[in-house]
C-alpha cells in the first residue's frame, strides 16, 4: 500500500513534467524556425537583389539589345560572362544569368554557368517560366521598379529565392533582367540542425528537472507523506496504546508541516477523548453492574418461590415479573395476613430505572405493613396514600390493584387505585374483565378516597391481575397486544395450574411482540379457588357463638356417621378450645375447619390472638381429692385425652390448633 | 339445656337434658345454688346428658365439695361418653355414680 502510494505520486508528477516540456517544444520550436527562415530569407533576398543590381548598372543594356537582336556574342559578351561566372563562384551564387523576358518563354543573354555543365544555358537559349516567374519577372521588367524576391522550392532547382533587376539601355527602356537565384537548401538544413539542437536542450533540462524534481519532492511531499503514513499505521498497529507520546517528525515548514501538526494535534485530542470515553465507560459499568445487583434485590423482594404455600390446598397461588432492558417499577406481592386472610397486590410504579424501583421498595413496604396490620384494602390504600404524599418531591405515582381474600369464605374484599382490570373466571365459564371502580393513583393526592369492593371466589374460579405491560406489549409494527388478545389467551389456556396459565399467556405476549424490543415490565398474577376438602367457617370468638361451633363440627361428624360417643367427644373439646380462644386470646376472628380424610376427622382452629400453646399447659393432678382439686387445665387435659393427635403451630400471625379423632 | 327439679324435703332430685358446657354451665350452677340450702341427698339424673366439659365439671366440683358437708351427691344414669369424660378427669373418684 504505501509502495503504491509513493509510485503513483511520482510519475503523475514526472508525466505532468514531460508533457509541459513537449507542449513547450511544440509551441517554440515552429515559430524559432518561422522567424529564422524569414530572416534568412530577407538576408539571401537582400544579397540577390545586391548583386542583380551591381550587375545591371555594370551591363550595357545596348549590347544586351545587340546580342538579344544578332545572337552574335563579342569580346564584351565574354568579358562580362566571366565576371558573372566570377561573381557566381565566389559569392556561392546559384545560378547568376540575365534574360529578356518574353510572353511564354526566357531568352536567354548569359548565364553564368560551368560550361558544359548539365542544364547551362547559351546565348539565344530559351526556357520555360517557372512556379510564378513569369508574373514576377514582367513586374520587374520596368524601370524602378518594385524589389520582389521569388521564392521557390521544387525537385529541379531546389530551394532558391531569385531576384530580378532589369538592365537599362541608354534611352532607359529595359532590355533584360539581371537574375540571380541564391540556393537556400542550408537554410532547411540549419533549421533542422537547430531544431535538432534544441531538442536535445530540452530533453537535457527536462531529465535533469526531472531528477532534481524527483529528489525535490522526494525531499518535500514523500518522505514527510510517508513519515505521516507509517505514524498512522504504527498507531493502529499498536491499539492505540501509545497515543499520549505519538509524535511526528515533519520539518519540511510548509503545508505539510503544518498536517503534521494538525495530525498530532488530532492524536492528542483524540487521547483526550479516549480517555474521557474510558473513564465514562468504566463509570457506565460501574453503574450497570450495580443496577444489575439493583434488578437482583428487587426481583428477590418478590415472593418467587412456588408453590407458595405447599401446605395451604384452599387456593393455587402463581405470580411473574419479566423485567423490561432496566430496572422497573412493578411488582406484585401476596402474603398471609393471617391464617385465613391473603393479600395479593398487583402494582405499577411510573417511570423507570433507580427512582422507579426505590419508590416501589417503599410502596412495597408500605402496602405490605398497612395491609398486615389487619386494615381494609380502602383503609389501606388510603393510608399508603398518605405516607407516600407526604415526601413525594419527585412526583412519582403508583398503581394498585389490592385484594385481601378471606381464605375460609372465598370472599376478597378489593379496591383499585388506577389500576387495570382484573380479569375473572368462573368456574367452567371463560375469563372476563371485571370492571371495577377505579380511584386515583397511590402519591397522586393526599386524602385521596378509595371504594372498595366485594368478590366471592368459589372453587374453581380464578382470578388474573397484571400491570400495563402486558396490555401495551407492542410488535414490530406498533400494534398494542390489548385486553382483548389477552383474554383470548387466557381462555385457550384453560385447564392447567396457574403456573401453567401465565406461562401460556407470557409466551402469547411474546409471541405477538415477536423482534420488538420488551418495552415495559411484564407482571401477573393468579389465583384460583380449589375445594380443599376442608369445610370452614369464621366466627367472632365470643362465648355466644360457641353453639354455632359445635353445631358446625357435629353436623359435619352426623353427616359422616359418627357415633354419637365420638360427637360427644368432639363437642367436648370444641367447647374447652372455643371458650379458651373467646375468654383469653384477645382474637378478633376465629376459623374453624374440618375435613374427613381415612375415617378421621381432623378439626382446625385458627386464631389470630397472642400466640399461645395449649399443649405445654402441665397436666392436672387427677388423683386429688375433691377438697384438693382445682379446675384450671382441666379443658386442655380433656381434649388431650379425648382426641387421638393435639397439635399447635404459630403461623401467619395465627394460632393454629389441629386436632385429629378416629371416628 | 333443660334441667328439671324435683324436692322432696331435703332431698333434691335434678334431671338434666342436654350439653353442660362453657353456655350452660352458670345456667346449672344458678339452679344448685338456688336450691341446696338444708339439701342432705342431691341426686343428679345425667340420662339425657350429651357430654359435659370442664365448665360442668367445674359445677359439679364445687356442688361436690358443697355436698361433702351436709349430705351426699349422687349421680344416675351416667351414659358411656360422660362417664369416660370423668374417668379421664380423676371426677370418677370424687363423684357418687350409681
Amino acid at each position: 500500500m504505501k509502495r503504491a502510494r509513493s509510485i503513483r505520486l511520482q510519475p503523475k508528477l514526472l508525466l505532468g513534467l514531460v508533457a509541459m516540456a513537449a507542449v513547450l517544444a511544440a509551441i517554440l520550436a515552429p515559430s524559432i524556425a518561422q522567424l529564422y527562415r524569414a530572416r534568412m530569407e530577407e538576408q539571401y533576398a537582400s544579397l540577390a537583389f545586391g548583386q542583380a543590381s551591381v550587375a545591371a548598372d555594370l551591363i550595357d543594356g545596348d549590347r544586351v539589345e545587340q546580342y538579344y537582336r544578332t545572337g552574335e556574342k563579342d569580346a564584351y559578351y565574354e568579358e562580362i560572362h566571366r565576371y558573372l561566372q566570377d561573381v557566381r563562384e565566389k559569392l556561392g551564387l546559384k545560378y547568376f544569368y540575365v534574360v529578356v523576358p518574353e510572353d511564354e518563354v526566357m531568352y536567354y543573354i548569359w548565364d553564368a554557368g560551368v560550361p558544359g555543365e548539365d542544364g547551362v544555358c547559351d546565348l539565344g537559349d530559351t526556357d520555360a517560366y517557372y512556379g510564378g516567374g513569369n508574373e514576377l519577372m514582367h513586374g520587374a521588367f520596368a524601370v524602378d521598379a518594385e524589389q520582389t524576391i521569388l521564392i521557390t522550392n521544387n525537385e529541379e532547382y531546389g530551394y532558391l529565392a531569385s531576384a530580378y533587376v532589369a538592365i537599362l539601355n541608354k534611352a532607359g527602356t529595359p532590355v533584360a533582367l539581371a537574375s540571380v537565384d541564391i540556393s537556400m537548401d542550408m537554410i532547411d538544413q540549419q533549421i533542422r540542425q537547430f531544431l535538432g539542437l534544441t531538442l536535445c536542450v530540452v530533453l537535457a533540462v527536462l531529465l535533469l528537472s526531472i531528477f532534481a524534481y524527483y529528489y525535490y519532492v522526494r525531499r518535500i511531499l514523500i518522505r514527510p507523506l510517508r513519515t505521516l503514513h507509517h505514524a498512522a499505521i504504527g498507531l493502529v498497529e499498536s491499539k492505540m496504546a501509545a497515543l499520549s507520546d505519538f509524535r511526528v517528525e515533519v520539518n519540511t515548514g510548509d503545508e505539510l508541516e503544518e498536517l503534521a501538526h494538525s495530525f498530532q494535534y488530532m492524536v492528542s485530542e483524540l487521547n483526550e477523548y479516549i480517555q474521557n470515553l474510558s473513564r465514562v465507560t468504566a463509570e457506565k459499568e460501574r453503574i450497570g453492574a450495580e443496577l444489575d445487583v439493583a434488578r437482583h434485590i428487587q426481583a428477590s423482594m418478590l415472593p418467587c418461590i412456588f408453590p407458595a404455600f405447599p401446605e395451604r390446598h384452599e387456593f393455587d397461588i402463581y405470580a411473574s415479573m419479566t423485567p423490561a432492558k432496566e430496572v422497573g417499577g412493578d411488582f406484585y406481592d401476596f402474603f398471609l395476613v393471617d391464617d385465613d386472610h391473603l393479600a395479593l397486590v398487583m402494582a405499577d410504579v411510573s417511570g423507570k430505572g433507580v427512582p422507579a424501583a426505590l419508590f416501589m421498595m417503599i410502596s412495597k413496604t408500605l402496602l405490605k405493613s398497612a395491609a398486615q396490620s389487619g386494615l381494609s384494602p380502602k383503609a389501606v390504600l388510603e393510608k399508603v396514600n398518605d405516607q407516600l404524599c407526604e415526601n413525594n418531591e419527585a412526583e412519582m405515582f403508583v398503581t394498585v390493584w389490592l385484594g385481601i381474600l378471606e381464605i375460609s369464605t372465598g370472599k376478597m374484599k378489593c379496591a383499585n387505585a388506577g389500576h387495570e382490570y382484573p380479569a375473572i373466571m368462573r368456574r367452567g365459564g371463560s375469563f372476563e374483565l371485571f370492571k371495577d371502580k377505579h380511584g386515583f393513583v397511590l402519591a397522586g393526592m393526599e386524602g385521596a378516597r378509595y371504594r372498595e369492593y366485594e368478590l366471592e371466589l368459589n372453587a374453581g374460579d380464578r382470578l388474573v391481575v397484571y400491570t400495563d405491560g402486558v396490555p401495551e406489549a407492542t410488535n414490530a409494527s406498533n400494534t398494542l397486544y390489548g385486553t382483548d388478545r389477552m383474554l383470548r389467551a387466557l381462555n385457550a389456556a384453560e385447564g392447567g395450574s396457574c403456573r401453567h396459565l401465565l406461562e401460556a399467556l407470557h409466551r402469547d405476549v411474546d409471541e405477538f411482540a415477536g423482534g420488538a424490543d420488551q418495552f415495559d415490565d411484564i407482571t401477573m398474577l393468579c389465583i384460583e379457588m380449589k375445594s380443599s376438602g376442608m369445610k370452614k367457617i369464621r366466627l367472632a370468638p365470643t362465648l355466644e357463638q360457641l353453639p354455632q361451633a359445635t353445631d358446625f363440627f357435629e353436623g359435619i361428624l352426623a353427616e359422616a356417621g359418627a357415633s354419637m360417643k365420638v360427637i360427644a367427644q368432639v363437642n367436648v373439646a370444641v367447647d374447652e378450645i372455643f371458650s379458651n380462644i373467646a375468654r383469653y386470646s384477645g382474637a378478633t376472628g376465629v376459623v374453624l375447619g374440618c375435613s374427613l380424610k381415612d375415617s378421621k376427622a381432623t378439626l382446625r382452629f385458627s386464631d389470630n390472638g397472642r400466640p399461645y400453646d395449649p399443649t405445654e399447659k402441665p397436666d392436672p393432678d387427677t388423683t386429688q381429692s375433691a377438697e384438693e382439686r382445682e379446675v384450671g387445665g382441666l379443658g386442655i387435659f380433656m381434649v388431650k385425652k379425648l382426641m387421638d393427635e393435639v397439635t399447635y403451630e404459630y403461623a401467619d400471625g395465627s394460632n393454629i390448633l389441629t386436632l385429629v379423632k378416629s371416628l | 339445656m333443660e334441667i328439671r327439679k324435683e324436692k322432696k324435703a331435703s332431698a333434691l332430685s335434678m334431671a338434666i337434658e342436654g350439653r353442660i358446657d362453657t353456655t350452660t354451665a352458670p345456667q346449672l350452677e344458678t339452679e344448685l345454688k338456688a336450691d341446696l340450702d338444708g339439701v342432705t341427698e342431691l341426686r343428679l339424673d345425667f340420662g339425657q346428658v350429651e357430654y359435659i366439659s370442664s365448665a360442668g365439671l367445674r359445677v359439679l366440683l364445687s356442688a361436690q365439695k358443697l355436698m361433702n358437708r351436709q349430705g351426699k351427691m349422687v349421680l344416675t344414669h351416667v351414659s358411656e361418653s360422660v362417664m369416660e369424660i370423668f374417668e379421664v378427669t380423676g371426677f370418677s373418684d370424687i363423684l357418687t355414680i350409681e
